[in-house]
């Protein structure tokens, strides 16, 4: 209990302590937050009005940031495959921070559905069991549990590993790897289950497409991890990571496959809309071209198509790929891209026109906008105190206080001793220590203070015959080497290395022998816990 | 070990969620109000959950609640539905002549907010012709000086009862449900207004409270129904119920009634003696977006040419 308390706070000190950069990053983040914040209290008090959305429209921004981050989310699964299936030790090295990356963005997810919801308060209506959560009729009941679930399962891997590394030991795969492997099908749920959410509405023609799906993982897979290419360079750079460029462009050989589907898919669904251009084809005729005069989005739309296609050739090409100049271009071009494809540009068109053929013109406004940023900003903040803890222990800098470094010297001390006084005669020492089959005995005063050692040794070496006479006190090394009680077990390890001697003396607090620990002590006990 | 941290885990969840809910209470909720009545709303069971004990005493915490709003007395119905009853609705688009009566009329009796303002029933304009039923090309804002027009026709559109509403099947909460009567109805005190169930509407039938809903004391009706008309709140969806306060209790709703041409038709589709039975038999009669399969019990009609 203890241990877990102490390793608390070296965790909360790890976070709370940096240098001035690391200060002026978290207070710009808090303020950011603090607006959200601010803008949020006025959104719960006046309601949802302060959104440009309406009936007629009634999802937008908030919603639309949801959808690109579950994206994000899911990614961290095409880093999960090569790392842990297929060893390839690159990307292996990395993995962590791609996890950490899902947990931050499930959170976002998760705060971007709180903010959409006219009564955060109930949110305990859609829990199984305390609420009545319409599982499995609901799809929106289906990404509650794919999402909890897949940033519970993200939680324990991440932490289970940084624990293990924290106090020094490899993680096992034996323990780990049924999670790991249940956590690729279900990245793949999170993103299938969230375009199910809107493929499932025939009341909108433009979701209720079999082809969103698919288009959904292909984009989350290039959007996602291109986030994380620009992210590891940033943590190559501002920490001792060593993060290997064959890992960077692993990822962004992936991405090129991805973005190929994605465009494909993309044109399969443009063909299909266009060319058949029944009525259902009048929200991508507005997305595209505008409709009757409203075009708010139609810029949009092709600064993003614009970007994808670029950012496609950019990663097809292996010399634009693997200049960190151009690939860098590709990746901002590719989130942006996805951003803007996936956000906005798929949830609104969804409404436009409305299912009575209304047209309502949909532009966030500066609280919305305000809020999204500070969601944004806290999903920084959880990222930024993530690594901040998770790369000194992926260094090796920071270890935490394991039971192996809780053991003391009182815990695996051997407690039979001999203990004699100065005044004893040396054959009366022989003969005790053969008697008691010692090498060695204490020698301690009046009040049991330990003075000296004799070993069999000290006595041998007097010429036969002349021990008869000689004391303790005249033949014993003092003074002898012992250790405290609660000395930890890494530094009695140490000790025993340094000083060449068999074993120690264990004192307890009134400097009187209690025991003894060797070499052998130890490595037994270090073996004991290694098994556990 | 692993065990217990995952355990932990969970339990941090949700005590954190809990906490976030009260602290967000916290921010919501003025001084004054501070008291036990929330929390009794707060902790307040689903609807199809309580007793008939519990919803006589959450009824009467609204009355009260509602009579400190109002400053009058205002009683809130629970009303079941009838047994071998299913509501249908007939509209006569040959009569209609979109003049909007029946959405006022809707507004009177079921309480909705003026301010922002909330219709539950849309009239659409058409041209005639050219296409017939064109949602596409449908105008909401028509204003002219004096309705009808000798170049359109029109056509109120509203929830659909439908046999298969899809809002139903997305809550996620089961804050809406059809009840034995087909009327589809909404647990104000349950729903979390997430909105999900108006992206799954075909008929645009929802609304949403975007702000706290606005209506003078004096044109409260203070007749309402739990699942109806009563007040609601901000952040909670809403619609027609085919006024159940009244039709449980044997009378028209309020639009029928309304209705100056006589193009509202309404009755028990399980009565072959009943009006509805009759017009399905002998006019030619349609539901809207038949195709999505939603099985509406709303049928419109042509009683006569022109």
């Amino acid at each position: 209990m203890t241990q877990i308390i102490r390793n608390f706070f070296i965790a909360l000190r790890q976070i709370a302590v940096g240098d001035k950069k690391y200060y002026a990053w978290v207070a710009f983040l808090s303020f950011l937050i603090l607006l959200g914040a601010s803008a949020y209290i006025g959104q719960l008090n006046r309601g949802l009005i302060i959104t440009a959305m309406r009936d007629q429209v009634s999802w937008g921004f908030y919603i639309s940031n949801f959808t690109f981050l579950v994206g994000v989310a899911a990614a961290a699964v095409l880093l999960v495959i090569p790392a842990y299936i297929y060893n390839f030790k690159p990307i292996k090295e990395i993995v962590l921070f791609g996890e950490l990356l899902a947990i931050s963005a499930i959170t976002m997810c998760i705060l971007f559905i709180m903010v959409d919801m006219g009564q955060p308060m109930r949110v305990w209506h859609i829990l199984p069991f305390i609420g009545s959560m319409n599982f499995p009729a609901s799809l929106l009941a289906w990404d509650v549990v794919v999402l909890n679930g897949y940033l519970a399962i993200n939680s324990i891997i991440a932490f289970y590993v940084l624990y293990r590394l924290s106090i020094g030991k490899e993680y096992k795969m034996s323990v780990i790897g049924p999670l790991i492997i249940l956590s690729i099908p279900w990245a793949v749920s999170i993103h299938t289950v969230t375009a199910f959410l809107y493929n499932g509405l025939p009341a909108r023609p433009f979701w209720n497409a079999s082809i969103l799906a698919p288009r959904f993982l292909a984009s989350a897979f290039c959007s996602g991890p291109a986030l994380m290419i620009v992210l590891f360079q940033i943590i190559r750079k501002l920490s001792e990571v060593e993060i290997e460029n064959k890992a960077i462009l692993k990822i962004a050989e992936l991405i090129a496959y991805a973005m190929g589907i994605n465009l494909f898919l993309l044109g399969a669904e443009i063909f299909k809309e266009f060319y058949s251009g029944s009525i259902h084809s009048e929200p991508i005729k507005y997305l595209y071209f505008g409709l009757h005069g409203h075009n708010k989005l139609v810029p949009w739309t092709w600064f993003a198509t614009i970007l994808n296609i670029s950012a496609f050739f950019l990663f097809l090409f292996p010399k634009t790929r693997e200049n960190i100049t151009t690939l860098n271009m590709a990746c901002a071009f590719v989130i942006t891209g996805v951003y803007i494809e996936k956000g906005m540009g798929l949830i609104i068109p969804g409404f436009i026109p409305d299912t009575l053929g209304e047209i309502y013109e949909y532009t966030p406004t500066m609280q919305e906008i305000i809020i999204t940023i500070g969601i944004w900003a806290t999903g920084a903040l959880l990222y930024t105190f993530l690594l901040k803890l998770a790369i000194p222990v992926y260094t090796g800098k920071l270890r935490f206080f394991s039971k192996a470094q809780m053991v003391t010297a009182s815990d695996i001390m051997s407690r039979r001793i001999v203990s004699v006084s100065p005044d004893t005669f040396a054959d009366e020492v022989a003969q005790l220590l053969v008697s008691k089959h010692m090498g060695e005995a204490a020698v301690v005063d009046q009040s049991g203070r330990l003075v000296g050692t004799v070993t069999e040794a000290d006595i041998i070496s007097l010429e036969v015959g002349q021990a008869a006479g000689k004391k303790v006190s005249d033949i014993m090394s003092s003074p002898a080497a012992s250790i405290a009680e609660d000395m930890k077990i890494q530094e009695l390890g140490k000790i025993l290395a340094d000083r060449k001697v068999p074993s120690l003396f264990v004192l307890n607090k009134d400097s009187q022998p209690i025991g003894t620990v060797s070499s052998s002590d130890v490595l037994k006990a270090l073996e004991n816990i290694r098994k556990e | 070990m692993e065990h217990d941290e995952k355990e932990n885990k969970n339990l941090t969840r949700r005590t954190l969620l809990k906490g976030a809910a009260l602290g967000l209470a916290g921010i919501t909720l003025p001084l004054d109000r501070a008291n036990a009545s929330f929390w009794e709303a707060f902790f307040q069971k689903h609807f199809r959950e309580m007793n008939e004990s519990e919803i006589k005493k959450v009824i009467g915490r609204l009355e009260k609640e509602y009579a400190e709003k109002y400053k009058k007395a205002i009683t809130v119905g629970n009303e079941k539905p009838l047994p071998g009853v299913s509501f249908g609705y007939g509209l006569d688009l040959s009569r209609c002549i979109g003049c909007r009566r029946c959405v006022y009329g809707c507004v009177d009796e079921n309480n909705q907010s003026l301010d922002p303002q909330i219709h539950w029933i849309t009239v659409l304009r058409f041209k005639k012709g050219e296409k017939w039923v064109d949602l596409e090309n449908a105008e909401k804002y028509y204003n002219p000086e004096t309705v009808p027009q000798e170049e359109y026709f029109y056509m109120p559109v509203q929830c659909q009862q439908c046999e298969n509403p899809p809002c139903v099947r997305s809550c996620p909460t089961q804050a809406t449900w059809k009840d034995p009567d087909g009327i589809v109805v909404i647990d104000y005190n349950w729903c979390i207004g997430c909105r999900y169930c108006m992206a799954a509407c075909p008929y645009g039938a929802r609304r949403f409270n975007w702000a706290a809903p606005n209506r003078p004391s004096e044109k409260i009706n203070p007749n309402t129904h739990y699942l109806g008309n009563r007040p609601r709140y901000k952040g909670v969806v809403e619609k027609c119920t085919f006024c159940v306060q009244r039709t449980r209790n044997g009378r028209y709703p309020a639009c029928v009634e309304a209705c100056p041409v006589g193009a509202r038709k309404f009755g028990n589709l399980l009565d072959p003696e009943s009006e509805m039975r009759y017009l399905i038999k002998h006019k030619r009669v349609f539901r809207l977006k038949e195709d999505l399969n939603t099985n509406p019990k709303f049928y419109y009609f042509f009683a006569y040419g022109n």
